[in-house]
C-alpha cells in the first residue's frame, strides 16, 4: 500500500479535479492516521482474501424488455435548462483542440 | 390538538370524515414549517403545495395518502423545484423530473410541503456538513445535540410534527440512526424494494430510499404505495408488492429473535440497555423465542472502515458529473479541467472533499487489492455471517446505537468497540440489503433513543410485525417532541 503524506493526499485531489488548503491537508493526513488503522483490521481477518468480491447485495435480474411505446424525448431546452453557458443550442466549453 | 399531530393513519380517518381539508392541513403545516427554529429545510414549495392541496375535494377512502402532507430531502430530484443535496456545488440545479418515489406520492395525492435538509449529498452522519449549517435535534431546546445524519431535516419535519411522513435516503444508517435520536420510526426496506430513480447516487450498492412515521402502521401503509419494480431503475425488484399491514396484529409466538452478544457487550449505557432488556422481556412474553447469537467479533470490527472504503469509492466515481459544467454555478477557465477544478474546489466543503480523498486512495493501483477489493470480500463474509444468523432466526434484534444523540462538541474514540461495532452495526442492513427499522424504546435526560429489527430480504410484513409488537409494549407510538412535553 502506498506510503500516506501530503504530496499523495494532493495528488489524490488533483486527480478528482479539486484543490484543497494546507490546513485541510494537514487535517486529512491526521485523519489518514486512525483511517489506516481501521483498515488494517480488515487485513487482519482470517481468511478474508478467500471471499469473492461483494458489489451487490444479491443480483436483481431482471430481463424484462419495455413495452414499444412511442414518447418524446428530453428537449433540447430543458436538457439546458441548467447550463450557464449556452451557444447555439450547445454548452460552451474553453478551447479543447488546437 | 392539531391534525397535524395525529400519525398518517389516524390523520386519513380525519380527512375521510372531513373533519380537515388537505388546504387546511398544508396551510399550518408549512406554518410550522416556517416557525421550526431546527434548520430543516432547503426550501418551502409554497406555490406547489397550495395548487395540490387546493385541487383536493373528495377524499379517496382507500387511498391512505390523499391529502397528507410529506417533507422530501433534498437529494430526490423534484421536477422544477431545486434541488441542491445540500451541496452549493448544484445551487440553482432544477431537476426536469420526478424521481419515481416522488411521483408516486404525488400520483396518490400526497401534498409535498419543502425540501428538508441533508448532510453533504447525504455523505455524513452528523447532520452539520450541509451548506445551510448544522440541523438541531428538536428534543433539545438547548441546540447542543445532534439529530444525526444524513436525513436531519426529514427527522425533524416528522419529530416536531410538521408532517407524519418525510422521506430519507440511508447509505450506513442515515434513516435509521436519525430515528433512534428522535424518537422516530425509521424504516429501511429491502435493496431493490423502493425504486432509487431520481435519488442522487451516493454508493449505489449500498445506498436505499427509507422514510420517517410516527408509528410502525404508518410505515406498513407507506411502503406499498411507494415500492415497485420502476423501468427506470433496473436494480428495482419484480416481486410483488404486499399488504404490509397484514401482519401487524398477528401474535408473535414461535417467532425466532436472534441478539448478536458482541453488539450489546459494546454498549456501556445501563439505560440503554436495560430499555432494551425490557423489550425483550416483552417479546418472550407473547410467544417469541429469543436466543444470544455470537459473531466475529474481529470481524464486527471491521464493519465501519469496510463501509468506509466501499462507500468513499463508489461515491468518488458516482459524483464525478458535478463539473459545473452541465448544471451547477459555472467558473472561468483556461480549459474545461480549470474550469471543472474552480468549480469543484468552491461547490464541495472540506468534509466532502475528505471522503473523495479517501476514495481515491482506495483506488490507487497500488493500494486497490489491499483496500478496495478487500473490503468488498470482507463485505460478503460480513454478510454470510449475517445472513446465516437469519437462516436460523426470523429477525435480528439490537439497540438501534450506544447512547443518545451525541453533543456537537463530543467525540469518542474513533477505535473503540462502542464506535467500531455498537455506532455503526446498523450498517449491516445495507451490506446485505436487508429490511431493516429503527422505533423508539426509551429516554435518557429527556432525549429519546431506539431499537432495530431487521429480518431477510423481501421479508418487510414480519419486521413490521416484530416492530409492532415493542412499539406495543413501550406505549412509544405517536412519540414526538410535542407528545413528550404535554
Amino acid at each position: 500500500m502506498k506510503e500516506i503524506n501530503k504530496n499523495v493526499l494532493k495528488d489524490a485531489s488533483s486527480r478528482l479535479l479539486f484543490d484543497m488548503t494546507e490546513d485541510q491537508y494537514d487535517v486529512l493526513e491526521k485523519e489518514f492516521a486512525i483511517l489506516i488503522k481501521q483498515m488494517d483490521l480488515i487485513g487482519q481477518i482470517q481468511g478474508v482474501d478467500d471471499f469473492e468480491p461483494m458489489t451487490f447485495p444479491f443480483d436483481v435480474t431482471t430481463d424484462l424488455l419495455r413495452d414499444d411505446i412511442p414518447s418524446e424525448p428530453l428537449q433540447r431546452e430543458v436538457a439546458l435548462q441548467n447550463a450557464k453557458d449556452i451557444v447555439d443550442g450547445q454548452i460552451k466549453l474553453p478551447k479543447v483542440v488546437g | 390538538m392539531s391534525y397535524l399531530d395525529l400519525t398518517l393513519a389516524d390523520l386519513h380517518q380525519a380527512l375521510v370524515a372531513k373533519k380537515v381539508t388537505p388546504l387546511q392541513l398544508a396551510d399550518e403545516a408549512l406554518k410550522r414549517a416556517k416557525d421550526n427554529k431546527e434548520n430543516a429545510f432547503e426550501r418551502f414549495m409554497e406555490s406547489e403545495t397550495f395548487a395540490i392541496a387546493s385541487a383536493l375535494k373528495e377524499p379517496e377512502v382507500n387511498n391512505p395518502f390523499w391529502g397528507i402532507p410529506f417533507v422530501i430531502k433534498d437529494n430526490f430530484s423534484t421536477k422544477g423545484i431545486e434541488t441542491t443535496g445540500s451541496s452549493n456545488i448544484l445551487n440553482g440545479y432544477v431537476p426536469s423530473f420526478d424521481a419515481t418515489v416522488v411521483a408516486k406520492l404525488l400520483a396518490a395525492h400526497a401534498v409535498p410541503i419543502a425540501k428538508s435538509t441533508l448532510d453533504e449529498l447525504a455523505m455524513g452522519g452528523s447532520g452539520t456538513t450541509g451548506h445551510k449549517g448544522p440541523t438541531f435535534n428538536p428534543f433539545d431546546p438547548k441546540h447542543e445535540r445532534m439529530i444525526g445524519g444524513s436525513s436531519c431535516g426529514s427527522a425533524v419535519s416528522v419529530s416536531a410534527n410538521i408532517v407524519p411522513f418525510a422521506l430519507g435516503s440511508d447509505t450506513g444508517d442515515s434513516v435509521r440512526k436519525p430515528a433512534s435520536f428522535s424518537g422516530l420510526v425509521g424504516f429501511k426496506p429491502t435493496w431493490g424494494r423502493i425504486s432509487r430513480y431520481g435519488l442522487f447516487p451516493f454508493a449505489p450498492s449500498l445506498d436505499h430510499v427509507g422514510y420517517f412515521t410516527r408509528s410502525v402502521e404508518d410505515a406498513a401503509i407507506a411502503l406499498a404505495i411507494i415500492a415497485g419494480p420502476d423501468i427506470e431503475d433496473a436494480t428495482s425488484s419484480h416481486k410483488p408488492v404486499e399488504d404490509y399491514t397484514r401482519l401487524l396484529k398477528k401474535d408473535i409466538k414461535g417467532l425466532k429473535i436472534a441478539v448478536i452478544s458482541e453488539v450489546i457487550d459494546s454498549i456501556h449505557n445501563k439505560i440503554v440497555i436495560a430499555a432494551f432488556d425490557q423489550t425483550l422481556a416483552a417479546l418472550k412474553k407473547q410467544g417469541a423465542i429469543v436466543s444470544y447469537v455470537s459473531l466475529d467479533k474481529q470481524m464486527l470490527g471491521t464493519i465501519f472502515p469496510t463501509y468506509l472504503t466501499l462507500c468513499c469509492a463508489e461515491s468518488t466515481s458516482n459524483n464525478a458529473n458535478l463539473d459545473g459544467i452541465k448544471f451547477g454555478p459555472r467558473y472561468e477557465g483556461k480549459t474545461y479541467q480549470e474550469v471543472m477544478q474552480k468549480a469543484r474546489t468552491a461547490g464541495f466543503s472540506e468534509l466532502i472533499k475528505r471522503r473523495f480523498v479517501i476514495g481515491s486512495f482506495a483506488l490507487m493501483r497500488e493500494n486497490q487489492d489491499v483496500l478496495f477489493l478487500r473490503a468488498q470480500k470482507n463485505r460478503r463474509k460480513i454478510v454470510d455471517a449475517v445472513n446465516a444468523v437469519l437462516k436460523d432466526h426470523d429477525v435480528i434484534y439490537l439497540p438501534a446505537a450506544p447512547g443518545i444523540a451525541p453533543k456537537f462538541s463530543e467525540s469518542g474514540d474513533r477505535l473503540s468497540d462502542t464506535y467500531l461495532i455498537a455506532d455503526n452495526h446498523l450498517v449491516l442492513g445495507n451490506f446485505a440489503g436487508l429490511p431493516s427499522i429503527t422505533i423508539p424504546i426509551g429516554f435518557e435526560d429527556k432525549m429519546p433513543f431506539g431499537s432495530n429489527v431487521m429480518g431477510r430480504a423481501f421479508e418487510e410484513a414480519l419486521v413490521l410485525q416484530v416492530a409492532e409488537k415493542i412499539e406495543n409494549a413501550t406505549g412509544y407510538r405517536n412519540l414526538s417532541v410535542k407528545a413528550v412535553n404535554l
